[in-house]
């Protein structure tokens, strides 16, 4: 009899362990997730747990380190090794988490608002506020991302609350530009059209008919800009735009860790967290694309 | 047709030139409208010892005393007439400190540019013909790797190991021929993957063409039917991704030219930062967007010339060819 118990069955006490998780999993398997996916957001829960309670995942302080424990490579106990003052590199990181997620969660909701609303309204309501719009998002485009960044942040004074802004600003463009597109798209749209001809407002057919159906091409979008500004906040912390030691974003541990190339792991420690990060958030874009 | 296009030229013409001067007025706001004011944190440095009247003369002799309007007006048309003002720190024209540092990181940048675009299409060319068992889907994934990794990364660990394990080069000399390979390596790495993204996309477009196998079933080998088929089509609609990814490259120097210790414009807006010297900003900035629009405008007049696909319909804004054609998506990104 045993050969017709089925192949899984091994597997479900496992599932039953936790009621949540199994449900969890359960509802995954539903939307039926690749396997990177799976890996993806389990990366990004990770990061934001980081963020929310580092002291949860890290017994070590990341500011006072043990002098005589100062460059150990990485080991049992100190998993990504200690820098230069015999601090926990891996404490470290894990403390740093919450003002880079945080600064590019900032960044993408200045993109995404800023961005987001303008782009509606010359797309909604054509004419000439959609030619005044697009010339100005013209010339945010012509000014190179990255330089735009460091204009703003300079104009502003550096600390990593700034660097958000600039990146968010550097952003808007974008996000201006895709939203236009789709709410001319959505304008022309059949249902609209009745929507108009039964009565509706103007606002009622931005909020309840354009803006719903726009934003759907800008969640991946989004999720994109988030890794991207990830990244570009890492090179303006690298550079020393942000808060100053002993703040720990990953560009700025680079950044310190880039003095220190004889223990590589100063570097290659919070350079790989950021890269796996960014990875993860943009295979969760593309799959977000493409069961859009 | 002949006259279509040139109604178009010289509307983008316009456009682009109106584009130029918008951006320098809108950089020159973003400076002064902040509320951080450099020139006034400078001038009130204890260390630099200006006593109350001499800030004074100062903010008068440079005109800051003006309304912002006015001091847009003396900056921009000094800037239209080719005269980009002094560096506030060091007191010397600008143009020459530019000049100074320009040669070295238009080598830096060109040298980038060709690594990105042979490495686009090396990837691009293996993902079409690579058997899968050897890795192709792993080929795949690279454009996406590279756009995860900071730029200032690569050059890290391209330093790691190839100038300190390696001893390839040495980090003190960073104008050195290995030097200043591996910055471009570091440099192109992260902008070859935004044209292998869209190679790649035409050319697996372009391979599910009837002609495609048409030329297979008459014995052509991979390589003759990537060479003489496929590469020309897949390849028109990377001149507006290369445009596009122009200021990447003048991003990018910034950065690259800090990790391995080069002079270049990168150091010079760095130094330029920390120093709060805004004319020199400035002007980075505006020449930064000249370049930018300047060669997208180029590869915008250039498109319809080389793809006869492309038609311009009435007024010469809207293009259109075929619904399906990645061209259109493309070019249709630059002037949306």
């Amino acid at each position: 009899m045993s050969l017709a118990v089925p192949p899984s069955a091994g597997r479900t006490p496992l599932l039953r362990a936790g009621c949540l998780p199994a449900a969890a999993l359960r509802g995954l398997s539903a939307l039926r997730l690749p396997a990177s996916v799976v890996l993806s957001l389990a990366i990004v829960a990770l990061v934001i747990g980081w963020s929310l309670a580092p002291g949860l995942f890290t017994g070590q302080d990341p500011v006072i380190g043990v002098p005589a424990d100062k460059l150990l490579a990485p080991s049992l106990a100190h998993w990504f090794g200690t820098d230069h003052l015999g601090r926990d590199l891996y404490a470290r990181v894990v403390y740093g988490t919450a003002s880079s997620v945080t600064s590019a969660l900032i960044a993408v909701t200045i993109g995404v608002v800023a961005g987001g609303t303008v782009g509606l309204l010359a797309g909604f309501f054509g004419g000439w506020v959609d030619t005044v719009i697009a010339r100005l998002v013209d010339v945010l485009l012509a000014i190179p991302n990255f330089l735009l960044a460091v204009i703003v942040v300079t104009a502003l004074g550096f600390d990593t609350l700034n660097v958000a802004i600039a990146t968010g600003v550097s952003a808007v463009a974008v996000f201006a530009r895709v939203m236009r597109a789709e709410a001319i798209k959505t304008r022309q749209a059949t249902f609209v059209e009745a929507s108009f001809l039964l009565g509706g407002s103007r606002w009622h057919i931005l909020t309840r008919h354009v803006l719903p159906n726009a934003s759907r091409s800008a969640l991946p979008l989004a999720v994109l800009q988030f890794g991207l500004s990830i990244l570009v906040i890492a090179s303006l912390a690298f550079l020393g735009y942000g808060d100053p030691p002993p703040a720990s974003d990953w560009g700025l541990l680079i950044s310190i860790g880039k003095d220190y190339l004889k223990w590589p792991w100063l570097v290659y420690a919070p350079a790989f967290v950021t890269i796996t990060t960014v990875l993860s958030v943009n295979r969760i874009s593309r799959w977000l694309r493409r069961i859009d | 047709m002949r006259n279509a296009y040139l109604t178009y030229a010289a509307r983008r013409i316009a456009q682009a030139v109106a584009v130029v001067l918008l951006a320098y007025v809108f950089t020159f706001v973003v400076v002064s409208i902040l509320p951080g004011d450099p020139v006034s944190t400078i001038l009130h440095d204890p260390q630099n010892g200006f006593t109350d009247e001499e800030i004074r003369e100062i903010i008068a002799a440079q005109g800051l005393d003006q309304p912002i309007a006015v001091q847009l007006w003396t900056a921009l048309s000094h800037f239209v007439t080719g005269n980009l003002g002094l560096s506030m720190r060091s007191g010397r024209p600008v143009a020459t400190l530019l000049a100074e540092v320009l040669p070295s990181t238009l080598i830096l940048a060109s040298a980038g540019f060709a690594v990105a675009l042979l490495l686009a299409a090396v990837i691009a060319y293996g993902t079409q013909f690579l058997p899968a068992r050897f890795g192709q889907g792993l080929l795949r994934g690279f454009p996406s790797l590279f756009l995860s990794v900071p730029n200032f990364v690569i050059g890290l660990v391209l330093i790691h190991a190839f100038g300190f394990q390696l001893g390839l080069f040495r980090v003190i000399e960073p104008n050195s021929f290995w030097a200043t390979l591996f910055a471009a390596l570091a440099l192109g790495i992260p902008i070859s993957a935004q044209i292998a993204e869209v190679l790649i996309a035409n050319l697996d477009h372009e391979a599910r063409q009837e002609y495609a196998a048409v030329a297979r079933s008459r014995g052509l080998g991979q390589v003759g039917l990537f060479v003489k088929h496929l590469l020309k089509p897949s390849s028109l609609p990377v001149v507006t991704v290369i445009a596009l990814t122009i200021g990447e490259l003048l991003g990018g120097s910034l950065i690259t030219e800090t990790v391995f210790g080069r002079t270049g414009v990168g150091s010079l807006v760095q130094r330029s930062v920390t120093t709060q010297d805004l004319p020199v900003l400035q002007t980075v900035v505006s020449l930064a967007a000249v370049v930018f629009v300047g060669v997208n405008l180029l590869a915008d007049l250039v498109y319809p010339l080389l793809d006869p696909r492309v038609t311009l319909v009435g007024s010469g804004r809207s293009r259109q060819a075929g619904a399906e054609d990645p061209a259109t998506q493309t070019t249709e990104a630059v002037t949306a």
